[in-house]
């Protein structure tokens, strides 16, 4: 009998780093290998690895909404295909009613053998510019049923032994707008063979016996390291609730996300079970995206070195009833599901601030967005974009910290980058005149929101249409403990004949002239604290960098700038502060 | 007449130089860096070894072919954000470019992680209208008037550098050579760095940052630089000089001027050509002076490099040494944090006021008081004698600050500072490898600057690397290091086209062209002509894709017009990066751009061989000092070597230590000490012993 291979604590830490080494190295390919700006400039994707039974082994999550469906979908495919999983096979899957989360991110896996062992799986997931449905680029608000949405892929099977089944690639593709979303599979294709050329690497170099051993000593380090964590919490019942604003179709329609969080020693439970009913629209989540959402909230208010893997969401029981908002049924409309994360967040924030104050945040701002789809005339093709710059808004601020500037929604929390200037004219007809922090749209507080934007553009090309989902137009992030609220969020669309559009928060417009001017603010995060204990030399610097008003710096925050010299005035300021 | 060849390093603590002589002799010296004006340290320098050679300054500089050069003076001026005072002249509706960095926050799950601070703060970007389109197209022309109200608000701010990026510059530079000249006008001594020039390629803000870092350093290096050539011509140096940049090549002092950001990683560049002369092909270099401490890593003869790279959290898009910094050096100051927890760092005594056992009025504790508390450097032989320590000095301070608050001794003090600073550095040494998945127990750890030594054993233990290499150079290795790189600047062409559309003669004139330059260059840098070579990279991608894959091209298959070789070469790489090509679905290929890389080749100084002596040690020994041994946390009676009469085959088993002028070798009690042929100590791992 051969014993138990002795565990070595400096291999699993470099087991543990080698992982997420390798996952960053498959997300380093699809940036340099995409052609979709949504995914080679924002980086609207998530790569990880995964064990033989879907395991969570490490993940790079550029936008962690995506991420947490991965493994469950590797289980799925391992069970669906089971008896018939082979070296070389590739399979593609984007069903939100067996695990996905969202019908336009669509994910590769490839299986890892090591001689006619399956030992792991890599996987890559991005958002597609397009796949079909009624709607160019996917966000439909019209919808009811997920067949107007977007093609549906089930776990299929697209390579088999390495070679690839044409007329299956075929079918899909002949069901999608665009040709680059071919492109961008096959850059999936690759980044998740690089993931499996370096884990075959490493195991091949330490034996597949001595990793499977370091490696559940890396799930249960990592599991007591998010114990502890949940330790530190007291034990008790928290409540929360967050708001979603109209769901596309009722007018002045309102649902409430409801969750009961329970700490007992080291578990948590988020239970949504009384959240509200689904919606008739797109506004409806899948589990799997509202788990998502869930974690990623949890995990920004412990400590940021636990790795991501099994051993991380072992501790987290997340309840969530089908039929709920949250947690549509079959054959429910959902793409707006992944942008229940804010106020799902606002939820557990909610819940948690008053028994830990240090770690949760005031109200970020909500995501609204826009994608804009048409004809680019300069290269004769069909172009569609997501105005990724345009949405990034302010985050809450902490008891100790401001909020930060420009960081966008916080199901991305910084991991979602603007495009590049240049390159937005490039990949699109759009011509940029204006992106910058917009004024006084901070959350006043002793700790500040963090700073929302302004993007104004002339919107190039033919045939034009936008499309627009998300909410943060009607409630502002919120302050917490005497900070203010953050600003709202705006589109609008000026005609060249000078007439005014202002499309609601999901919404298509079509028809829309060349020339249009487009103008969005995002707004700013809630602030955290009373905004006249705010250091008075830091607003006057502040209102010399035009980030304050002189008119909020005296009314909100008490303090006095000289009109000439924009210096503090101190006399002035003790006086307005008393 | 005997000639010398020259490398300087300079550092925050130390200005190291290596010096080569004609006859095949080597030495190296340390004198204190002077921040205020580092080229007083190095004229200082020169004087140190001209009287070491019984020479006057003037006769030793007359006799010096060739000095190569690394300096820290731009990588300080922007970690401490102590550079010129900058302002930024852009596209209107875009200022706040440069701060909001693609509104990336690199931790994403910690909410305590702040925004880096800009360069330029957003009073000083100044907003200029005028507009190009995304090819080059002037779609509204440049407005004078801003511009003259933007050079008049940055003159009464006292600006004493401009950097000016617009959008779109990259395909026309017409705006801002327009602007450029009107700067120069309006603000005559400022500083001026243009995007279209510093990086002429697509993305905005990869070139702005560029830019403002460029600018940010330009004021501070020229100033530097022309001190240090006053000084040098003063001494009556008439050879080369010749300046290390980040490229891991040097070049010429009016080269590196142009673009000032090339030397952003100057001073730590040289390293891993000098630890590859010691230690081989493959090794992890360690650089610890007296105030940061550098990991970087060569593998197959070549320093790691990035394309683009970081500097604090600012984008830089030249090529870089790739390397971990951290704020751990022998001037690091220990202190008691909020939670009484023990830091070592970031904040550093540096030269002035220096450790508490200088002398100088520092009052802090720092590493290097901690290494004396520990017994493992001799207040009086520290720099050779020539700068004896105050052992009372360091106790008192290491005492006051950390013992009694904690309720513990000096020594107990001392050691635990010592613990906390090689954790550190071990995690420096982590982000190098295990973070990209590479097992530092795979390479020898060679180990530089004059504080490494007393540290590497528990470095190397922490990571359980096996083997440690201590140059007979290590103080200066990087000093050393610079002699050995070649001369090399690189070379940019845009030619954006379909591969099928693509006009060989066309392609080939870019290429003559670029290279023509780059011979023209190395001539006047007085390279021979069959030590002169070049290499012509492509960007290349498939249509569509929006990043390229830089592809080195063979020269003859280019000469023939042979696509089809290129292509291929291009599939391969492809794959190999990024698990696929498309080599069967036939996806046209896209050129963007041409680079030629054109090398110098220096003549590398060959290094002093020695033949094997006895293993026995003996006679080098130099009596016995209480010092502290961490595998046994008790101070014992170690023996003490003196470095300089150890003889290659010399063996010496730890807990030892070994004293050099430039640096002492703490040999713990799990290593033994070898000296090989180059005389540096090779340490490798024993058994503990009982």
């Amino acid at each position: 009998m051969k014993s138990a291979p002795v565990i070595d604590k400096v291999l699993v830490s470099i087991i543990g780093r080698a992982l997420k080494a390798f996952t960053d190295e498959m997300s380093i390919c699809m940036e340099k290998t995409t052609r979709s700006p949504i995914l080679c400039e924002a980086k609207d994707f998530v790569t990880g690895l995964y064990d033989a039974e879907g395991r969570m082994l490490e993940q790079t999550e550029n936008l962690p909404i995506l991420s947490f469906s991965l493994g469950p979908v590797c289980a799925h495919i391992a069970e669906k295909f089971s008896g018939n999983v082979f070296p070389g096979d590739v399979f593609f899957h984007n069903d939100v009613f067996s695990l996905g989360n969202q019908n336009n991110d669509v994910a590769t896996f490839k299986p890892i053998f090591v001689g006619d062992t399956l030992v792991a799986w890599s996987a890559t997931k991005g958002h597609m510019a397009d796949i079909g449905g009624a709607v160019r680029g996917g966000y439909n608000p019209n919808a009811t049923e997920v067949w107007q949405e977007a093609l549906r892929i089930p776990a299929i099977k697209i390579i088999e032994r390495g070679v690839l089944r044409q007329d299956i690639w075929d079918l899909i593709f002949a069901n999608i707008r665009l040709d680059i979303v071919q492109e961008d599979m096959r850059a999936e294709i690759g980044a998740c063979t690089v993931g499996e050329r370096r884990l075959v690497e490493l195991i091949e170099k330490y034996g597949l016996e001595v990793f499977e051993a370091h490696k559940q000593h890396l799930f249960e380090a990592t599991r007591r390291m998010m114990e502890a964590e949940i330790r530190a919490i007291p034990n008790g019942i928290y409540e929360g609730d967050g708001r979603v604003y109209f769901d596309g179709k009722n007018p002045g329609s309102k649902y409430t996300i409801r969750v009961k969080i329970t700490v007992e020693d080291e578990r948590m439970v988020f239970d949504y079970s009384d959240t509200d009913a689904q919606t008739n629209g797109f506004v409806n989540g899948t589990y799997t995206s509202s788990a998502s959402a869930t974690l990623l909230t949890f995990l920004q208010m412990v400590n940021p070195a636990i790795p991501h893997n099994h051993g991380m969401i072992q501790p987290i029981e997340i309840i969530i009833p089908e039929g709920t908002i949250l947690n549509a049924s079959y054959p429910a409309a959902t793409t707006f599901g992944n942008h229940l994360c804010p106020p799902n967040a606002d939820a557990i924030m909610r819940a948690l601030a008053p028994v830990i104050p240090t770690r949760v945040t005031a109200g970020w701002n909500n995501l609204l967005c826009s994608l804009s789809s048409g004809h680019d005339p300069r290269k004769g093709d069909t172009f569609v974009d997501i105005m990724f710059m345009g949405l990034k808004g302010g985050s809450g601020a902490m008891t100790d910290v401001d909020g930060y500037d420009h960081i966008g929604m916080i199901d991305a929390s910084g991991g979602l980058l603007d495009q590049d200037y240049e390159m937005f004219e490039q990949q699109t007809p759009h011509r940029l005149l204006r992106h910058e922090y917009l004024t006084d749209s901070a959350g006043p507080g002793r700790q500040r929101g963090g700073l929302g934007v302004e993007t104004r553009f002339v919107m190039g090309g033919e045939d034009l249409e936008l499309v627009t989902f998300g909410d943060g137009d009607e409630e502002p992030a919120f302050g917490l403990d005497g900070g203010g609220d953050g600003t709202l969020n705006k589109i609008e669309l000026h005609r060249p004949d000078g007439t005014l559009v202002t499309p609601t928060s999901k919404d298509l417009v079509t028809g829309v002239p060349t020339g249009t001017l487009y103008v969005q603010e995002a707004g700013g995060g809630g602030g955290y604290g009373n905004p006249r204990q705010r250091q008075a030399a830091q607003v006057a610097a502040e209102v010399r960098d035009e980030l304050i008003s002189p008119t909020a710096a005296r009314e909100i925050y008490g303090v006095a700038v000289d009109p000439q010299t924009l210096d503090l005035d101190e006399a002035a300021t003790a006086e307005l502060r008393g | 007449m005997t000639t010398y060849k020259l490398g300087i390093d300079v550092g925050g603590t130390f200005t190291d130089l290596f010096l080569w002589s004609a006859d095949g002799a080597v030495d190296s010296f340390k004198t204190l860096s002077t921040p205020a004006d580092p080229s007083e340290g190095v004229e200082n320098g020169l004087h140190t070894i001209a009287a070491s050679l019984g020479i006057s300054a003037e006769e030793f500089a007359g006799k010096v072919t060739t000095i190569v050069h690394g300096t820290t003076v731009t990588t300080n001026a922007v970690l401490t954000r102590g550079g010129a005072r900058t302002g930024l002249v852009t596209t209107a509706g875009v200022r706040d470019a440069l701060e909001m960095r693609r509104g990336i926050r690199e931790e994403q799950y910690n909410n305590r992680f702040e925004n880096v601070r800009p360069l330029v703060p957003r009073h000083l970007r100044r907003p200029v209208r005028g507009r190009l389109d995304y090819a080059g197209d002037e779609l509204e022309a440049l407005n004078l008037d801003d511009l003259r109200e933007a050079a008049q608000l940055l003159r009464a701010s006292g600006v004493e550098a401009v950097a000016l990026c617009f959008m779109n510059s990259f395909a026309n530079p017409s705006h801002e050579q327009e602007a450029a000249h009107i700067l120069a006008e309006e603000l005559p001594g400022a500083y001026l760095s243009v995007s279209s020039e510093v990086l002429p390629t697509v993305r905005f803000y990869n070139r702005v940052s560029t830019t403002v870092l460029n600018s940010y350093v330009g004021p501070i290096l020229k100033r530097y630089l022309e001190n240090l050539t006053d000084k040098l011509a003063a001494l009556g140096f008439g050879g080369v000089l010749l300046i290390m940049q980040s490229n891991g090549g040097v070049a010429l002092p009016d080269v590196v001027q142009e673009r000032p950001a090339t030397t952003l990683l100057s001073g730590p560049a040289g390293g891993p050509a000098g630890a590859a002369a010691y230690a081989g092909d493959d090794c992890i270099l360690v650089d610890m002076g007296g105030t940061s401490f550098d990991a970087s890593l060569v593998r197959g003869g070549q320093a790691e490099m990035y394309a683009e790279s970081e500097l604090d959290r600012l984008r830089i898009a030249l090529p870089m040494l790739a390397i971990t910094t951290i704020g751990a050096g022998g001037g690091s100051i220990g202190r008691l944090d909020g939670g009484g927890l023990l830091r070592m760092g970031p904040e550093s005594a540096g030269a002035a006021p220096g450790p508490a056992c200088y002398g100088r009025g520092g009052a802090h504790p720092t590493c290097t008081d901690a290494n004396v508390v520990l017994g493992y450097l001799d207040p009086a032989t520290f720099a050779g004698g020539e700068m004896p320590l105050d052992a009372g000095a360091a106790k008192a301070a290491v005492e006051q600050h950390i013992g009694t608050p904690q309720r513990i001794d000096a020594e107990q003090a001392a050691a635990g500072m010592y613990r906390v600073i090689n954790t550190n550095m071990a995690h420096g040494v982590r982000e190098i490898t295990v973070k990209r998945g590479l097992d530092p127990r795979e390479f020898p750890m060679v180990v530089a600057g004059g504080a490494g030594s007393l540290h590497a054993c528990m470095i190397a233990l922490e990571l359980d690397i096996p083997r440690l290499v201590i140059p007979p150079t290590a103080s200066v290795l990087c000093a050393a290091g610079m002699l050995r790189c070649d001369l090399q600047h690189d070379y940019l062409r845009s030619y954006v086209c379909r591969f099928g559309a693509l006009d060989d003669q066309h392609l080939k004139a870019l290429v003559d062209e670029m290279i023509n330059e780059g011979e023209a260059h190395l001539a006047g840098e007085g390279i021979a002509a069959d030590e002169r070579s070049h290499a012509v990279l492509l960007d290349l991608r498939y249509l569509k894709q929006y990043h390229e894959v830089t592809v080195a091209v063979d020269r003859a298959a280019l000469e023939r017009g042979d696509l089809g070789a290129l292509a291929s070469s291009f599939h391969g790489e492809h794959n190999r990066l990024y698990g696929y090509d498309l080599s069967a679905e036939g996806t046209e290929l896209e050129l963007i751009n041409i680079r030629v890389r054109s090398l110098g080749r220096t003549e590398k100084p060959p290094l002093p061989v020695e033949a094997d002596g006895s293993s026995d040690a003996g006679a080098a020994a130099k009596g016995r000092r209480r010092a502290f041994v961490p595998e046994r946390e008790a101070f014992e009676e170690l023996p003490v070597y003196d470095g300089h009469e150890l003889v290659p085959g010399n063996l010496i088993p730890g807990p030892a230590l070994v004293e050099r002028v430039d640096t002492t070798v703490f040999i713990s009690a799990s290593f033994m000490a070898l000296m090989d042929n180059q005389r540096s100590l090779v340490l490798t791992r024993q058994e503990l012993r009982p």
